[in-house]
């Protein structure tokens, strides 16, 4: 999961992700795209291919990326967790000041 | 144009054993809105007022009030500083407060507003990728990785 975050907390990544959401596309058509140099693209794929966010394939000698759709699941529940946390721990804490505000009632 | 009414990001109804007003003060009230989110906050709840809080460090979310309903309906745009998939006021947050009992049914709706980079893409990868911009933003509480460096797993 931590992979996956500092994965997507560069723009460029996130770029790529977007570029490589339907196309199968190899890295140097990746680059075309970007004023960035090919190493550059290269290091970002390889940064979401392990974080789980694009997959790979070889084709001859040519290797093609893919945005993985499953591993996004992942990142999705946990941004729903993102809101959940904080509105439970919101919940928390209303509750209480609502328990202080009537002190010896409850 | 499917993405364009495919525009809600998150939302949630929870039920809350407090009253209507006391849960609107952790909306409006920064030391209150820090004990739910965040560790530096400035809220001045009139419509055009500033909304930011600091939710961990690093991780800015600004944007503005829109509508302050006290105690019923707060709404406030919702961006992250510094970055440009989720910039500042570019979606929003709505929250109605109604009573239910002795406590109050709170409904949270997070909208994207960028519904035109939605229609110009896949339907739905652009909301795809603002949501896990909030996480990415927010990460878990008190544990933001990127910012801190810490190894990843």
């Amino acid at each position: 999961m931590e992979a996956a975050l500092k994965a997507i907390a560069e723009p460029r990544r996130r770029a790529i992700l977007g570029l490589v959401r339907e196309d199968e596309l190899s890295a140097g058509e990746i680059a075309s795209h970007f004023d960035v140099t090919r190493p550059a693209v290269s290091q970002h794929l390889n940064v979401l291919k392990e974080a789980g966010l694009v997959s790979e394939r070889r084709n001859g000698t040519r290797r093609l990326y893919r945005a993985r759709p499953e591993g996004l699941v992942e990142l999705r529940d946990f941004l729903e967790g993102f809101w959940d946390v904080r509105l439970e721990a919101l919940k928390r804490e209303a509750e209480k000041e609502e328990r202080k505000k009537h002190g010896r009632s409850h | 144009m499917d993405a364009v009414t495919d525009t809600a990001v998150y939302e949630r109804t929870i039920g809350i054993d407090a009253s209507p007003e006391t849960v609107w003060e952790f909306f409006v009230d920064p030391q209150k809105l820090m004990r739910w989110m965040g560790i530096d906050a400035e809220l001045d709840p009139r419509a055009g007022g500033i909304y930011r809080c600091n939710v961990i460090p690093g991780n800015t979310a600004r944007g503005e009030f829109v509508e302050v309903d006290k105690p019923h309906r707060v709404v406030f745009t919702w961006g992250w500083d510094g970055n440009d998939t989720l910039p500042p006021g570019s979606s929003t947050v709505e929250v109605e407060l109604t009573p239910e009992g002795d406590g109050t049914a709170l409904r949270f709706v997070h909208r994207d507003l960028t519904t035109e980079q939605a229609a110009s893409h896949a339907k739905g990868w652009d909301h795809y990728l603002a949501r896990l911009e909030i996480a990415a933003g927010g990460g878990s509480p008190g544990d933001d990785p990127w910012v801190t460096n810490a190894p990843s797993m």
